[in-house]
């Protein structure tokens, strides 16, 4: 029963039936970035706790990664307007986003040329004429130019090379604006890497944001996003069946992949979990078109022949269809219910899915290791021709807020509850350390380790290789 | 105007009309001379609210921000404000502003204004 076991690192999977033979089942191919599929054994050494708790890898992250690279900061509808801005706290640095101009975006950095004051107090959107500092009142047009200094007469030595607002790097893709603050960094392209082209059949910017959910989370932001990178822990943590034979990939140094079916599951990749369940016996189609009764499907009966997977597809491409007033009927199976998660260096992850929309952003909370922010988007198609709606605010939820407090987020907030007790656990088990590295799989934890070792290009102490 | 909520007030409070309603689309502000101040009135996606024009941080006509939901932004330093309740929610705004209560009906959107300030 058991495959054999290919003795290379990093070349076992688990048995039974793969994603890609899902998928080749399916009624409706998905496109090709979804069929691609690439690993490589990248090592299986620890990562070093110290990366989740140290203050001091915490300053090193603030002053080598964070100041330089590629960031994602807000969407391009939250700045429709000429004057409008968005500011972006990333640890102790914060900038200000701004349409200078009808087709032009650029960035500053959030502070007074002057003494130094912060020109927005609050991150989010804002709107302005031009930007004045409150402590004495020196003003710049939206440009960055100056505009006044009162008693100019006393600054002779302030002119527009030495005092205009300090820029920042600003570029879009997919209706997301990015920023870099270092000025000399590689052009976002570079960070995308393969990212464009995977989504070009999902053209991100058609679509509008339907709810941004922004809590903070009880655990350095690395180990957060790591709790969303793999599908391991879905059979322990959330009681699912369909993380065993999850597929895994990686696109290169920034960007990453997992793809596992909703509407179906290998009870084989399960073989040597606790248990009978979901095993002995495995779940027939019917059961498992029940558990999908949490997308509000009304079919609630496979015909004899037919699939969960298809039956499920089938009333969401109707039901969406109509909703969106999108046609959806040629969409694939695979586009219509699975969880498809792309992770881009450092902390964005994206979900081409139709019924699995979300896009993820994890940061530091301030200069708190042990501690992050965590911005959870949904993101719905924009039917041909309408112009996007004004976003919503986010709806902010503390430490300990459960996220069923947001109605929106309907079968997703049990589901993410879960994942964060986990992570208070995980950070107070990390802190005592009673071990001095986190081990990873070889496969199921690659996107993992792959993020260590680009981050490990930013910040190279000898001591913290993996 | 029987259903009139301020009725009981109406001794110590006068009601002005400032807009026509339907006349401002959601998500839009728009200004009121009342017994010379101004009025911001503001479509909410809650509904309508109105707090005073002027910014307390340094006075900039609040009119010339912009309404986000129920925050109100000021052109000048990034205050804002909440319109249901004048609450100050960045700096360098620290003060409130003040609301006015409104009464909504058929016949228009109305301002209830003490009398003392007339
Ligand atoms: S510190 Fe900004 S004007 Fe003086
Ligand atoms: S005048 Fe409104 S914030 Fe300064
Ligand atoms: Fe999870």
């Amino acid at each position: 029963m058991t495959k054999t076991v290919d003795p290379s690192p990093g070349a076992a999977r688990a048995s039974g039936p793969s994603i890609a033979d899902t998928l080749a089942r399916d009624a409706i191919a998905p496109p090709a970035p979804i069929l691609q599929s690439q690993y490589e054994f990248l090592g299986d050494d620890d990562i070093p706790v110290e990366r989740y708790t140290s203050h001091a890898y915490m300053q090193r992250e603030m002053n080598e990664l964070w100041p330089r690279v590629w960031q994602w900061v807000c969407r391009e509808e939250h700045i429709p307007d000429v004057g409008d801005t968005y500011v972006y706290d990333i640890g102790r640095h914060s900038v200000v986003v701004v349409r200078s101009a009808q087709d032009t975006v650029q960035a500053f950095h959030n502070v007074c040329t002057h003494r130094g004051t912060r020109l927005f107090e609050r991150e989010g959107c804002g709107y302005s004429g031009g930007f004045t500092c409150p402590f004495h009142g020196w003003s710049w047009h939206l440009d960055g130019s100056i505009d006044t200094i009162p008693g100019r007469w006393d600054f002779p030595h302030a002119t527009e090379q030495t005092h205009a607002l300090r820029p920042v790097r600003c570029d879009t893709w997919g209706g997301f604006v990015f920023v870099n603050l270092d000025n000399a960094a590689a052009p976002l392209e570079r960070q995308l890497d393969v990212l464009p082209q995977h989504f070009a059949h999902f053209p991100l910017e058609r679509r509008r944001i339907k709810l941004h959910v922004q809590k903070r989370l009880p655990a350095n932001w690395k180990a957060a996003q790591e709790a969303f990178m793999e599908a391991y822990h879905n059979f322990a943590t959330h009681d699912a069946p369909n993380g065993g034979n999850t597929q895994y990939d990686i696109f290169g140094k920034f960007v990453s992949r997992f793809i596992h079916n909703i509407g179906s599951y290998s009870p084989q990749s399960l073989e040597d979990y606790p248990g009978d369940k979901w095993r002995r016996p495995a779940l027939t189609e019917q059961e498992q078109l029940q558990m999908l009764s949490v997308f509000g499907l009304s079919s609630d009966c496979v015909p004899e022949g037919d699939t969960a997977r298809n039956v499920a597809a089938a009333e969401l491409r109707r039901r969406l269809g109509e909703a969106l007033g999108t046609d959806l009927s040629g969409v694939s199976e695979c586009m219509m219910l699975d969880s498809i998660e792309y992770h881009l260096f450092p902390n964005m992850f994206l979900f081409p899915g139709v019924n699995v929309p979300m896009v993820y952003r994890f940061r530091p909370d301030g200069d708190r290791v042990d501690h992050c922010l965590f911005d959870l988007l949904l993101l719905e198609m924009l039917p041909e021709g309408t112009p996007h709606p004004v976003p919503p605010e986010p709806v902010f939820l503390d430490v300990d807020d459960s996220y069923t407090q947001v109605q929106a987020l309907g079968w997703l907030a049990p589901v993410y509850d879960q994942d964060t007790d986990n992570l208070m656990l995980q950070q107070k088990g990390l802190s005592s350390a009673a071990k001095s590295g986190v081990t990873l799989g070889n496969y199921q934890e690659a996107r993992i380790r792959r993020m260590h070792m680009t981050l490990n290009e930013y910040i190279t102490p000898p001591e913290s290789q993996p | 105007m029987s259903e009139n909520p301020f009725e009981h007030n109406l001794l110590t409070h006068k009601l002005c009309k400032i807009a026509d309603h339907d006349e401002l689309p959601q998500g839009k502000t728009q200004v009121a001379a009342v017994n010379g101040r101004e009025v911001l009135l503001c479509h909410t996606a809650e509904g309508y609210f109105a707090v005073d024009n002027l910014c307390s941080h340094a006075a900039a006509r609040l009119c010339d921000g912009k309404l986000k939901g129920h925050r109100v932004l000021c052109p000048m330093h990034g205050g804002s404000f909440d319109v249901r309740d004048g609450v100050a929610l960045s700096r360098p705004a620290t003060a409130p502003i003040r609301t006015y209560q409104l009464l909504v009906n058929e016949q228009g959107i109305f301002v209830s204004l003490p009398d003392e300030a007339t």
